[in-house]
């Protein structure tokens, strides 16, 4: 799901926003001079010159070449690296952090004549059974098929074990997160006085099988992995958070209806057609690229990025006009217009 | 000796220095420095503070010639040995503490609090005051019950006590611990005014534990082995996924910090540090460590410590913190005392490797000064920079600019937001802006956090 499909995606979506078709020239980025070029600068390998000289002069154009997967700089991995077609996002280290992999390299072993401490004590497997919540981005770990059970079932489950914090709907209550929103705001904004979109199950996660691990490993808040909801209730419930978020099982658009028997089988159905789970991709920092400028430095490093030092935001002051401190009486307590939702 | 002394900094010229010394080989006085001088000499007229001599900043200022009161302390004994068997802070730094925003989060048991840099000196914070991060609430694990577990793709599962982890040679090392939230409130115009606000969500400490990778190869990981998932013993079972190049690089499994075993905060008895790397990868409490050859794609992963871009596309699985710096003095929870000079003293730390060079402006960034570096400088950890000034009692722009190693220069804010838009959340590295307000306006000396 993640390679090719979501690298053409962001990487249209971001040459729209710089209104620039700098994607040409991408696949030769990862030219050998590189490493000389780095090697020549002392190892610095994000100087500022180094990376223009290595990946381009634009912010915007660089940020596109971070998804190649032969350029230097790429956090990304190619799914056919792992074998392909499992689905399951991966990142790397990139090839330019020289110093990391000289280290990974001096740590590395050969197995055969590591010489060990002895100190731990082998451990089956099957002794770990209660231990083990985990189910990953390709669904190892989940429960067997018979394992589940109809999605109006896990409704009733989730409306008595976390309708009180997450609303009967998925809507929130008590200021706990909405695990739903029926109308969310469009997660393509950058507007410094707009509120910041609602993340939820539906408009913002990439799979569904997190949902199922975090509910059972982490749900409900104060008593989790709960034995009265067990892996059948957790998968219902589960079946349900996804219903209330409209997730689509297949191609031609079908829903999770109320007598579905919701189980592993289906819910990675769901994992597929997650709706934003086409725009994620490996972290790409730093795009920027600056030099280190200590005299008259170029009016975008200065004030407000166009030279004028006079157009700046404060926080909110006091009514009598002086601004808040982090002394008990000067603090203004009441929560920001335009904050995040949760961290 | 006599009771009074009188400390006249003022006047340290040659003259005094050796009036001094004089003073001293009479044997009437206690010499420190060489500016310390007894009643019995400053009674004689040649040692009357001179006005006219004094240097510049302490001309026509007046001396004191009050009597001293002698103290409470110098006419009765003070307290006996393990009055305190571990010891506390004085009563008097009661107001240095960690605090929170209430309107954070709706609960406390998944929520932060922020350390109070601006009232911290070195390069290590002390571990009542490093700030605290729970998903799942604090906990107090028995050590004696506590199993570290390394199994999946790896030739021999193994599970440790906390006795045989301690058996494993050791490494201590100095390193940041950042929430990538840290700064998260400043994405959309400031909000505070406090570095503690502003860049608390960190703490500096000295780490001890296991490499990570001696474990690791005592384990014996499986080539197809590629993803490491930590999993804390708490009840949000913290877990992130960890790709095999950094758990060999420089990981640890942390079960001191300064010296002492980790605090509950911390993740007592151990917790992973992964050096320069997002603080939620750190999983506390940690009891398990299963090798994959795929992330998990946990919900703190993916839902949450990932940046919503502008154009609408997330980056997720971010691991370093890059380069930051931030003045913590003057800052807003200060005030300037009038025209003269000052010292700017604040941290700076990168996630990739030691600080190089810290820079500050005054006039929002047009022109930079090169800092000192003060404390030692380590690769991942906070290093301490300074800057003298002279304040002509005009209205300043100030920030600090760090470099790194890696040659990555921390940019500005408007730079920031045009690459990463206002929704990111995490990873608010650029650089703040204390506006200083001019001396003689309605605000004079108030030192006020902007956002350019
Ligand atoms: C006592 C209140 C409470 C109850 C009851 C509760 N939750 Fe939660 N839920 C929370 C809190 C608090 C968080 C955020 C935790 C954190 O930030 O670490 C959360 C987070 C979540 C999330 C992640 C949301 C996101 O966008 O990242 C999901 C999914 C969730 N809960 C599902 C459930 C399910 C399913 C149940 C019932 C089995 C449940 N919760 C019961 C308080 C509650």
């Amino acid at each position: 799901m993640f390679n090719s499909k979501k690298t053409l995606i962001a990487a249209a979506v971001v040459t729209a926003v710089s209104g620039s078709l700098l994607l040409t020239g991408c696949s030769d980025s990862g030219s050998a001079d590189w490493k000389k070029m780095i090697e020549a600068n002392d190892g610095k390998y994000l100087d500022g010159a180094v990376v223009k000289a290595i990946l381009g002069e634009d912010d915007r154009a660089r940020l596109v070449k971070k998804f190649d997967p032969s350029n230097p700089y790429s956090f990304e991995v190619d799914d056919a690296i792992d074998g392909g077609a499992h689905g399951n996002m991966q990142c790397k280290v990139p090839e330019a952090f020289v110093d990391v992999h000289a280290n990974v390299k001096q740590n590395y072993y050969d197995d055969a004549s590591y010489k060990a401490y002895g100190y731990g004590t082998p451990i089956a497997e099957a002794a770990l059974k209660n231990w083990k919540i985990h189910v990953d981005g390709d669904g190892q770990g989940l429960p067997p098929l018979d394992v589940g059970m109809t999605v109006e079932k896990g409704a009733n489950m989730y409306i008595q074990f976390c309708s009180v914090c997450h609303g009967e709907f998925g809507e929130g209550a008590k200021g706990y997160l909405p695990l739903a929103e029926g109308d969310p705001l469009p997660l393509a904004t950058s507007d410094m006085n707009a509120p910041a979109p609602v993340k939820t199950v539906g408009n913002y996660w990439p799979y569904a099988t997190t949902l199922y691990d975090y509910n059972r490993r982490a749900m409900p808040f104060w008593t989790p992995n709960m034995p009265a909801i067990g892996e059948a209730g957790y998968m219902g419930i589960t079946g349900y958070i996804l219903q209330m978020n409209a997730v689509k099982l297949d191609d031609a658009g079908t829903t999770i209806e109320d007598e579905d028997f919701f189980n592993a089988e289906m819910l990675m159905k769901a994992n597929k057609y997650m709706r934003n789970a086409g725009n994620f991709f490996c972290d790409h920092r730093p795009v920027i690229a600056n030099e280190r400028c200590m005299k008259d430095c170029p009016d975008y490093m200065v004030g407000d990025g166009t030279g004028n030092t006079k157009d700046y935001r404060t926080a909110g002051r006091l009514p009598d006009g002086t601004p808040q401190y982090n002394v008990e009486q000067r603090i203004e307590v009441s929560p920001p217009g335009v904050g995040h939702h949760g961290f | 000796m006599t009771d009074k002394v009188v400390e006249k900094v003022a006047i340290q010229t040659e003259e005094s220095r050796n009036q001094g010394r004089r003073a001293f080989l009479k044997g009437s006085a206690a010499v420190a420095g060489g500016v310390l001088f007894t009643q019995a000499a400053s009674a004689s007229p040649a040692m009357k503070f001179d006005a006219k001599k004094a240097v510049a900043p302490y001309s026509g200022r007046e001396e004191i010639t009050d009597v001293m009161p002698d103290s409470m302390s110098r006419k009765m004994l003070g307290w006996g040995v393990r009055q305190y068997p571990y010891g506390m802070p004085s009563p008097f730094e009661k107001d240095v503490q960690r605090r929170t925003l209430e309107w954070l989060t709706p609960d406390s048991m998944a929520s932060i609090t922020m350390t109070p840099l601006q009232s911290l000196h070195g390069m290590i914070t002390p571990n009542g005051l490093h700030f605290e991060r729970y998903h799942g609430g604090g906990i107090n694990i028995n050590p004696k019950d506590h199993r570290l577990v390394i199994h999946g793709l790896v030739e021999r599962p193994l599970i440790f006590t906390m006795d045989d982890l301690k058996r494993f040679p050791s490494e201590s090392r100095i390193l940041f611990a950042e929430c990538p939230a840290n700064g998260a409130m400043e994405w959309k115009g400031v909000q505070l005014n406090s570095v503690q606000w502003t860049h608390g969500m960190m703490s500096c400490v000295e780490w001890t534990g296991v490499r990570l990778s001696t474990l690791l190869k005592e384990a014996g990981i499986k080539p197809e082995g590629k993803w490491l998932i930590p999993e804390g013993a708490d009840a949000s079972g913290m877990a992130r996924s960890v790709p095999i190049e950094l758990a060999m690089d420089d990981c640890m499994i942390a079960y001191a910090q300064n010296g002492e075993a980790l605090r509950p905060e911390q993740g007592y008895p151990i917790r992973l540090v992964v050096p320069g790397c997002e603080a939620n990868m750190w999983v506390k409490h940690l009891r398990r460590i299963q090798v994959s050859n795929v992330p998990l794609q946990h919900r703190e992963e993916t839902s949450k410590y990932t940046e919503l871009m502008p154009d609408g596309t997330v980056q997720n699985m971010s691991w370093y913190m890059e380069a930051n710096s931030v003045i913590t003095y003057p800052s807003p929870d200060f005030k300037m005392q009038g025209p003269g000079r000052y010292v700017a003293k604040g941290i700076a730390w990168s996630g990739r490797g030691k600080v190089d060079h810290v820079d500050i402006t005054f006039d929002g960034g047009r022109n930079w000064h090169e800092a000192k570096l003060t404390s030692a400088v380590l690769p991942k950890a906070w290093t301490r920079f300074e800057l003298e000034f002279d304040w002509d009692g005009s209205e300043l722009l100030m920030m600090s600019r760090t470099t790194d190693e890696t040659g990555y220069v921390q940019p500005g804010m408007p730079q920031m937001r045009e690459i990463e838009g206002t929704n990111n959340v995490y990873h608010r590295t650029a650089m703040v802006t204390w506006k200083i307000h001019a001396h003689n306006s309605p605000q004079g000396g108030m030192i006020e956090n902007v956002q350019f």
